[in-house]
């Protein structure tokens, strides 16, 4: 009977409840959708790469040899050298390494240089490897293999010819030896899927005629001598280490952080993450923090709303007092409108959380690389879910009080 | 034999120049931040700490005077029984294999001090000899070492091997060290399993790391 009246009188005032319900899922929307975010980035972050033990670059911040390593987010301050990283490959703690050598460009997607190892040592998410799609690796010094999202947004296929740009936005091209693609990689949800990768060879090749940065005026060696010149690395951008044993990866660490002939940094990919996670948390408890104070806002705003009714529903509260309900009945039903309209929220605000997850997960995942997992909702968010209504409840009770007073000042006859 | 003298002159500073020249690059050295290393694998955890010396007796120069040299001491034979640094769960049925307790100088000059061998700390705190110094470029001759130890960095490296019955119960580790050790900063752990790693910064007010689903 109660539950019905409430339901009735809600009904009855459709527009400004309406408006209210939007208000409050649009807030708790805005919430869920920085937590989704929050902890998508960071698995999406971790499971970037797995199973490499120490990431060797350039002396450098953890945080910074990590995001240009691994993220392509930066550049390197400086290379490490063909020599420095033959005695990192000679030490017996070393299992396997992969030489990787960057700075170059092809129409904004980075290129990549490395061996073949990369395809087989590089993991993500857990165990998984970079397989190739359609294709083959490069057996030819100017064969590329791209990555998934290359291909997709260059509209590349096997055979396409491609030319490499000098640095990362720069005009001039190495035009003189241009590419051809040899294999495209299947998706994966790292980064790899906007590299361009091609083998450490192609990039000294490219760079022969090269110095300090510029072309060196009137100088083309021929492709043919080019082919037939030693390609060994000069330097190398950083390397990924595996150890045969975890055991000692703080010493090879502190050996490649000491190493006397090179300022070299090692870092343990887990760790920097992490350390990268303790700097960003700070930001992600500001997001929190906003959109629980834009929640408390709307809260607020329903209390206001609620108050505002009153005045305009004394007629109302009067009926029910003549109808035989006392003043803590209609403190109840207040009440129970605040939970109405809670639910609803609630309800509302997971529709509109998962149409906004799936309209915008192509274009979070296309631009940042984060894939959104859209799944059900977790224990937690019932949680926020429980609070919520208990807040709102809180809120309805000043609301409620008054109408309480004005049902017992005013009786059966108001005078307006 | 007085050429002989001249010649060996002659060689030392030639090398202490080329030494010199090689490697210019210094260790970080923060004070009120110790380091961590934790490795897991097999059944086997080791754990070495590397803590300033200003963290554990409050001063970093070589002890000289007795009260210094009973504090150093003090310190040494804490580090030896590593429930006063750090305790791993029972549950998990560790027994420690190898202990390494040491007091590096800022020079890399490492003070041995080996407990499975003896147990005499006085003994090391004064035998630390000054033979090898050769790094040292502001020191052409190599009377001055007083001067040299008001300066010195020095670091206490305690390294311990443990075997575990059941490692995959290591769900916490604590740290006794911050009430042992007053003047303690913060410990900047890195940790390695099978797994892989991740990183924690420790502070005295939560004195442990969660380990769950990471071994």
């Amino acid at each position: 009977m109660l539950l019905k009246l409430s339901f009735s009188s809600l009904y009855a005032r459709l527009v400004t409840v309406g408006m209210t319900i939007l208000a409050i899922s649009v807030s708790l929307m805005l919430y869920m959708s920085v937590e989704k975010l929050r902890t998508s980035a960071y698995t999406s972050f971790t499971d970037t790469i797995s199973q490499t033990d120490l990431i060797v670059g350039a002396r450098a911040s953890s945080v910074q040899l990590l995001l240009y390593s691994v993220f392509r987010i930066g550049n390197a301050t400086n290379n490490i050298t063909w020599e420095s990283y033959l005695d990192l490959v000679s030490k017996e703690e070393v299992d396997w390494t992969v030489p990787i050598s960057l700075g170059d460009s092809h129409k904004g997607f980075r290129v990549m240089g490395t061996n073949k190892e990369f395809f087989s040592r590089y993991k993500y998410r857990g165990s998984q490897s970079v397989s190739i799609d359609k294709g083959y690796l490069f057996e030819d010094l100017y064969d590329v293999v791209l990555g998934a999202g290359v291909a997709e947004k260059l509209g590349y296929k096997i055979g396409t010819s491609l030319v490499v740009s000098h640095g990362l936005q720069s005009f001039s091209d190495h035009d003189d030896q241009p590419f051809r693609v040899s294999g495209i990689l299947k998706k994966t949800g790292t980064p790899v899927d906007n590299t361009v990768i091609v083998s450490l060879a192609a990039i000294e090749a490219i760079h022969v005629d090269w110095s300090t940065g510029a072309k060196i005026p009137g100088q083309l060696t021929p492709i043919d001598e080019i082919r037939e010149m030693d390609l060994t690395p000069k330097n190398i951008t950083a390397a990924l280490v595996g150890v045969k044993s975890k055991l000692t990866i703080f010493q090879l660490q502190r050996w490649i952080n000491e190493y006397p002939e090179e300022a070299m940094t090692a870092i343990l990919p887990g760790a920097a993450l992490q350390e990268l996670w303790r700097v960003v948390g700070v930001i992600e408890n500001l997001l929190l923090g906003i959109s629980v104070v834009v929640i408390f806002t709307t809260l607020v705003g329903m209390a206001a709303i609620m108050f505002s009714s009153l005045s305009e529903r004394r007629r109302e509260m009067a009926i029910w007092r003549a109808m035989g309900a006392s003043p803590f009945t209609v403190i109840g039903l207040l009440m129970l409108e605040a939970i109405f309209i809670s639910i609803l929220s609630i309800t509302f605000s997971v529709v509109l959380l998962f149409c906004v997850l799936n309209l915008l997960q192509p274009w979070i995942d296309y631009n940042y690389g984060i894939l959104v997992n859209i799944e059900m909702l977790a224990i937690k968010d019932m949680y926020v879910f429980a609070v919520f209504i208990i807040a709102s409840i809180t809120v309805s009770l000043l609301p409620a009080i008054r109408a309480y007073w004005f049902s017992i000042n005013d009786g059966m006859t108001i005078k307006l | 034999m007085r050429k002989n003298i001249y010649y060996s002159l002659l060689l030392s500073a030639l090398v202490t120049v080329s030494v010199a020249e090689e490697t210019r690059q210094v260790d970080k050295h923060e004070h009120g931040v110790g380091e961590l290393n934790i490795a897991v694998e097999g059944n086997s955890i080791d754990l070495e700490f590397m803590i300033p010396g200003a963290d554990v007796v409050g001063f970093e120069y070589k002890a000289k005077s007795e009260a210094d040299i009973a504090l150093v001491k003090d310190a040494l034979i804490k580090f030896d029984e590593f429930n006063n640094i750090f305790s791993i769960p029972s549950a998990s049925n560790c027994i420690l294999v190898e202990a390494d307790i040491s007091i590096n100088q800022g020079d890399n000059h490492k003070d041995e001090h080996n407990h499975d061998e003896h147990d005499d700390h006085d003994e090391h705190e004064d035998e630390h000899d000054h033979d090898d110094h050769g790094e040292h470029d502001d020191h052409g001759e190599h009377d001055d070492h007083d001067e040299h130890d008001e300066e010195a960095h020095n670091e206490f490296v305690a390294h311990y091997s443990f075997n575990c019955g059941n490692i995959k119960e290591i769900d916490r580790i604590s740290f006794p060290y911050f009430t042992t050790f007053p003047n303690s900063g913060e410990l900047e752990v890195q940790f390695v399993s099978e797994i892989g790693s991740t990183s924690f910064e420790v502070e005295g007010d939560e004195p442990f790391i969660d380990l769950k689903g990471k071994i």
